[in-house]
């Protein structure tokens, strides 16, 4: 792990520190309210304290789960490219698509010059972080992302759409760590869609964190990794979020040919199903993990973000990825200690 | 020669307004246990005709289902055969959708027809010829978790078995009466194109015994199929669809190839919102057709589409008819 990065930054984390990848499901009472609020049967103001509860009862969960690093929840969140193109100059949102099965999003259109008119998640971060003393994420989609899952109308390619939207995006870091965030992940799921264009992925990235003073994390997932591995570690982060499980842990074939470098959150579960798994199957899987990583190097977290699921199965996910972790933990520093 | 205005497969099954939405909300109800399969398949009717609706509204020659039923173009027929069970998601192409993959734990084996009944009720409900869109068994078999042994091995066999199930389905399809069907290879210009050209050669040659009377549509998009032009063409589809927002030469290299078969230009990106300049798809038309030794040419959108919001799809296909009804007159 970065250590020396993370304690030049004051942030002091346990072996195997637990955490999430961004989205939380929205509970009942705040899909209700949002639909209230679609149809104009109430203001944003009475929104925000909706959007407000549900994110205290997330910071309070993640606190009871044990997670050492915590993020905000995204229940002021739709969409998690929308989000940003709704409140950057240069998009319009367009009507919904598919993204799988029977879910959908609204893909925002690049229609003109894309700008920044000031933070779009400071308040949010700053809301969460009062909650609790436990480090929070600061959470942003990347530029690559947001240009890759958005229809282009006014830039000539798509490299140039993607910086433009770096330029933009780099301002938000800098606000999110003027109000004291230090750990920021800016997602980029996109990234293996394309292994042609990961030097643009690259490049977008150094555009956005160069010279900030934060630890970095990406989260990259779902796609075709064979592709863009070892190469993807070009990309300017200290820690790539992946998603393991799902992909049945075969990246790590990978690592054995190329060892991974950097830091890695490593997805323990898969958020696509209902059902949840067991803490020892689990604790198998990151103990595949330790067969071929550091365990200085490892953070452990669900696959993706858990928005899809109910309630009680992202906690149960949540929960066995931090019961897991734990235990192997303890046996780490049990197996350390001498004689 | 005639040139036809088509669909490529898929079109969008939700919109926003609450007829549009029907389909979302049955799912979501009947997962709750609110609704029942009936209730799923009725809504899927429903929002089959309103897609077929809108593209006889456009003006198209020969229309879709819009694939409205498909959970994604690989389970929806593949998780229906023996032996093969859905798993986890996977990235479609380099578009944000994504599938579930099949995993395939033994011989693949086709029990019953799939797309039927489904091609017959779209059938019913349009006036203009409907074309079934299938994908074909090599995007089947390069997008399968592989568990089975033997397939392990041999690649190749698994992509041939996955062929016999979509050989059944054609024979299906056209005994059902329809007369064009098409099949969409789009990993073929993704694959190793060596390989892949000569599992394609194999299972286009047993399609091409079964398909009776109708015609058969190759169609490969999502990528540049440059490299590989004269192998498709020289493939026995009766039509060779392309896709042509991967590479601004393929024009050209289309034209220069002469070819001796019916073409599906794919000159309407699928994939952006932006409205095609009519007068450079005309440009386009102008410099192919003189070249292409067939009777009819289609014109087409370069994918399914699906990839894009309701409003802008069908503003695709009304300019995509409105430059066939200019070009030919």
């Amino acid at each position: 792990m970065n250590r020396q990065k993370l304690e030049k930054l004051g942030i002091d984390l346990p072996l195997l520190p637990t955490t999430s990848v961004g989205s939380f499901p929205k509970p009942p009472e705040l899909k209700k309210a949002r639909s209230q609020f679609a149809k104009g049967n109430i203001t944003a103001e009475e929104l925000k304290k909706f959007e407000e509860q549900a994110t205290v009862f997330w910071i309070k969960t993640q606190e009871e789960l044990g997670m050492d690093v915590l993020v905000d929840g995204e229940m002021y969140r739709g969409d998690m490219v929308a989000y940003f193109a709704e409140k950057m100059p240069g998009f319009e949102l367009g009507d919904l698509v598919r993204s799988y099965g029977n879910r959908y999003y609204h893909k925002p259109i690049i229609t003109g010059e894309v700008g920044w008119d000031g933070p779009m998640t400071v308040d949010w971060w700053k809301f969460a972080s009062g909650l609790t003393s436990r480090p929070m994420k600061g959470m942003l989609t990347g530029p690559y992302t947001i240009m890759d899952w958005s229809f282009n109308e006014y830039y000539p390619d798509r490299r140039a759409a993607c910086m433009a939207i770096a330029l933009q995006i780099r301002k938000e870091v800098e606000a999110l760590l003027d109000a004291g965030a230090r750990i920021i992940q800016i997602d980029e799921p996109a990234t293996s869609v394309r292994p042609e264009e990961l030097p643009m992925v690259a490049e977008a990235m150094h555009a956005v964190i160069d010279g900030l003073p934060g630890y970095f994390l990406t989260h990259i997932c779902y796609g075709a990794f064979r592709k863009i591995y070892p190469g993807m570690l070009d990309i300017p982060v200290d820690n790539f979020d992946l998603e393991m499980s799902n992909s049945q842990l075969n990246l790590l074939e990978l690592f054995h040919d190329h060892p991974f470098a950097k830091d890695i959150s490593f997805g323990l579960v898969d958020v696509h199903s209902h059902k949840s798994d067991e803490v020892s199957s689990v604790k198998d899987r990151l103990k595949q993990a330790l067969e071929v990583l550091e365990p200085g190097q490892i953070w452990v977290d669900p696959d993706c973000g858990l928005k899809t699921r109910t309630v009680e199965e992202a906690i149960e996910k949540m929960r066995v990825v931090a019961e897991a972790a734990l235990t192997l933990r303890e046996e780490l520093v049990q197996a350390a200690r001498p004689a | 020669m005639q040139l036809k205005a088509t669909n490529s497969g898929s079109y969008p099954r939700i919109g926003p307004t609450a007829e549009l939405q029907l389909l979302r909300q049955t799912i979501a109800q009947r997962d709750t246990g609110k609704k029942t399969d009936a209730d799923v398949r009725a809504a899927e009717d429903a929002l089959t005709k309103v897609a077929i609706q809108e593209q006889l509204a456009s003006g198209l020659d020969i229309v879709t289902d819009g694939q409205i039923r498909w959970y994604d173009p690989i389970s929806h027929v593949a998780g229906k055969l023996e032996n093969v069970s859905i798993n986890g998601l996977l990235r479609f192409f380099d578009t944000n959708f994504y599938i579930r993959q099949p995993v395939v734990k033994g011989p693949i084996r086709w029990t019953s027809p799939v797309l039927r009944s489904d091609y017959q009720m779209a059938q019913q409900a349009s006036t203009k010829p409907v074309k079934p869109v299938l994908t074909g068994a090599l995007t089947l078999a390069r997008h399968s978790i592989i568990e089975d042994a033997a397939y392990q091995k041999d690649f190749s066999k698994l992509v041939l078995d996955y062929n016999e199930a979509i050989i059944r389905e054609v024979a299906e399809l056209a005994a059902a009466g329809a007369s064009t069907i098409q099949i969409d290879e789009p990993s073929l210009l993704t694959d190793r194109q060596d390989t892949g050209l000569e599992l394609l050669r194999e299972t286009w040659n047993r399609l091409a015994a079964v398909r009776g009377a109708a015609r058969l549509v190759l169609s490969v998009y999502f990528g540049d199929p440059a490299p590989i032009l004269n192998d498709l063409l020289a493939l026995p589809a009766d039509v060779l669809a392309l896709d042509f927002t991967y590479n601004p030469q393929l024009v050209d290299l289309v034209a220069d190839a002469r070819p001796a078969k019916s073409l599906g230009l794919g000159l309407i990106d699928g994939r952006n919102t932006k409205l095609e300049d009519p007068g450079t798809v005309k440009a386009a038309l102008d410099r192919i057709l003189p070249q292409v030794d067939a009777s009819e040419c289609y014109l087409s959108p370069s994918s399914g589409l699906e990839y894009l919001p309701r409003d802008r799809a069908l503003l695709k296909l009304k300019n995509l008819a409105a430059i066939r009804t200019s070009y030919i007159s």
